[in-house]
């Protein structure tokens, strides 16, 4: 019982922590220029953390990073509107960054639509 | 500044003008007829085109000009860099206006799956049985995102008929590229598994679900945060999701010990006040390979009086996959390990059975553990019709009571073996074949079982 309320306490501190340095680091994020964001370099201090996704191209992300969940889907099943939906969820669902989940949901509505 | 680039730069400060001035002038739905207000959106979006090639081809320019000058020794560009820099800001908003002016801003989705089975456990009634469950999935705006779940499917047993749940009620705002927060009910991650890999029957390898899945809460009921950060140096990516959520219940009214005693999904708000507080961090090097650690921390509720008790769940996984000509096809695996402790503690309850207002008391506490390793290889780079489509799968999980305690059955543990054939008609249709090797501690009998599959992801 002791060993587990301590570990409670830890955990609940480490998680307000961790919280706030996210918080911060989204507050931060958004107060970077707009091209800074737009580049993928959110900056969170004391550090500066530049999304890989910045120099790929959404079709490299699509089929990287959904293969490793389940069956790609082809970019005809769904309309430019529908990925819309479906990207805004899997972006929670896989913990995709904005910069990954808009390069990608710009490739499937390009070949959706094409 | 050169005089073309004063010229480059006016003309596109005046096309990032024009549209939104001609936008506010009539705004859609001010008795302008639906005819015109479509050659109107088409104009402005040929302007919006031409506005980004224009952008494009200044930031081409200011490089070049860069170029030169540190060629040069010139390092004069700050007011080029200044204009550039407004001139983005001006284009992002004027785009974002316009985006607004598209008709059917709010996006509904209908998704989900359906499925049915034919089961054959060892000691039970052979059965067939269906399940369908739909999403509702709403895009408020880019930012705001609206998730609602159902599941509806046949019960087994005497009761027969049917049975409704709902798995998913939660409204989500994306505060930025990294974070979520959001509010509702939700799948759980802790496990990784359960949470992002073995969500619907579609996307399962194998048909029935695992050992593992009893130690994990199936949904939480609270608030999150959520959201995927790069790692420094192209280092890969972390995801977190932590969440406050309304505390499970312990299974007091079964005093049989089970497998911890913890009941996930019953929440009773007139039972307890405290909360679970938990999350997962997943670490993905590349894009192969994540690896996950999840926590779960609650002090449960009982039905009847208690005393004080907590539990704590602890968990890891991992999910990779590797797809190479090389093995002709796709090769993938999965683990999880999960650790469930329930402090030591005694309850007790009214007893509803006669004679009335007699009390049952029976300890609780102890560790629970379990885990599952799964992989499987599907030859879709092949080259052979038919063959191409078909995943071979293979799982080993296992499940460990409490030391103090057997489940109901009378083991203290148990372990399956469970060998998967499935054939991808379509990349979210499945048909599945599975038979599982049960085994029970104690030289008890384990009830082998066989099932099929027809799963559908809509």
């Amino acid at each position: 019982m002791t060993f587990i309320t301590y570990k409670m306490t830890k955990s609940i501190a480490l998680t307000g922590a961790a919280v706030g340095i996210l918080l911060m680091a989204g507050c931060a994020a958004n107060k970077s220029t707009k091209p800074a964001a737009a580049a993928g370099k959110p900056a969170i201090w004391p550090l500066t953390l530049k999304d890989p996704a910045a120099n790929e191209s959404g079709a490299q992300i699509w089929a990287e990073n959904c293969m490793r969940c389940h069956e790609l889907r082809s970019p005809s099943q769904y309309t430019p509107a529908q990925w819309g939906v479906i990207i805004q969820y899997m972006r929670l669902k896989a913990g995709l960054t904005g910069v990954q989940a808009k390069k990608v949901l710009a490739f499937l509505q390009s070949a959706s639509a094409h | 500044m050169t005089h073309k680039r004063r010229i480059l730069i006016s003309v596109a400060a005046a096309l990032a003008i024009m549209p939104v001035a001609a936008a506010w002038a009539d705004p859609a739905g001010g008795g302008a007829d639906y005819q015109k207000l479509e050659q109107k959106y088409q104009l402005l979006q040929k302007q919006m085109a031409t506005m980004a090639k224009q952008m494009s081809a200044m930031q081409k320019q200011q490089a070049k000009l860069k170029a030169a000058q540190a060629k040069t020794g010139a390092t004069n560009t700050k007011a080029i860099d200044r204009e550039v820099k407004r001139l983005y800001r001006r284009v992002m908003k004027d785009s974002q206006k316009i985006s607004d002016l598209e008709p059917g801003n709010i996006q509904v989705l209908i998704a989900g799956d359906v499925n049915f089975q034919f089961q054959n456990v060892q000691g039970s009634h052979s059965t067939f049985y269906a399940d369908s469950s739909p999403m509702i999935q709403v895009r408020i705006d880019k930012n705001i995102f609206v998730n609602t779940a159902f599941d509806f499917y046949t019960q087994a047993g005497a009761a027969g008929g049917s049975a409704a749940d709902i798995g998913a009620a939660n409204i989500n705002y994306e505060l930025n590229n990294n974070m979520t927060l959001g509010g509702g009910l939700i799948t759980s991650p802790i496990g990784g598994i359960v949470g992002q890999y073995n969500p619907a029957p579609w996307n399962r390898w194998l048909v029935d679900g695992s050992l593992e899945d009893a130690l994990l809460p199936g949904n939480e009921l609270g608030v999150w945060t959520r959201g995927g950060l790069p790692a420094p140096d192209n280092m890969g990516y972390f995801t977190y999701f932590l969440f406050v959520s309304n505390g499970p219940q312990l299974s007091s009214t079964t005093p049989t010990p089970g497998y911890d005693n913890l009941a996930f999904g019953n929440w009773n708000p007139a039972a307890q006040n405290g909360k679970t507080v938990g999350g997962r961090f997943s670490y993905i090097p590349i894009p192969n390979i994540e690896v996950g650690y999840s926590f779960e921390w609650a002090r449960p509720s009982a039905d009847g009086s208690i005393n004080t008790v907590n539990s704590l769940i602890n968990a890891v996984d991992i999910n990779t996959y590797y797809v190479n000509k090389k093995i002709d096809g796709l090769f993938r695996f999965r683990g999880g390990w999960t650790w469930d402790q329930v402090g030591q503690g005694n309850t007790s309850f009214p007893n509803s059975s006669p004679p009335p207002n007699t009390i049952n008391t029976f300890g609780l506490g102890g560790m629970s553990n379990g885990g599952q390793l799964e992989v499987a290889y599907q030859p879709s780079l092949c080259g052979i019709k038919y063959i191409d489509k078909m995943m071979a799968a293979f799982r080993y999980d296992r499940i460990d009571g409490p030391a103090s305690s057997n489940f109901s059955n009378g083991a203290s543990h148990e372990q399956r073996y469970s060998i998967g054939l499935d054939y991808w008609l379509h990349s979210n249709a499945v048909l599945k074949f599975e038979y599982e090797f049960d085994n029970l501690s104690n030289n008890l009998h384990g009830d082998n079982a066989m099932f099929v599959q027809f799963a559908v992801g809509i």
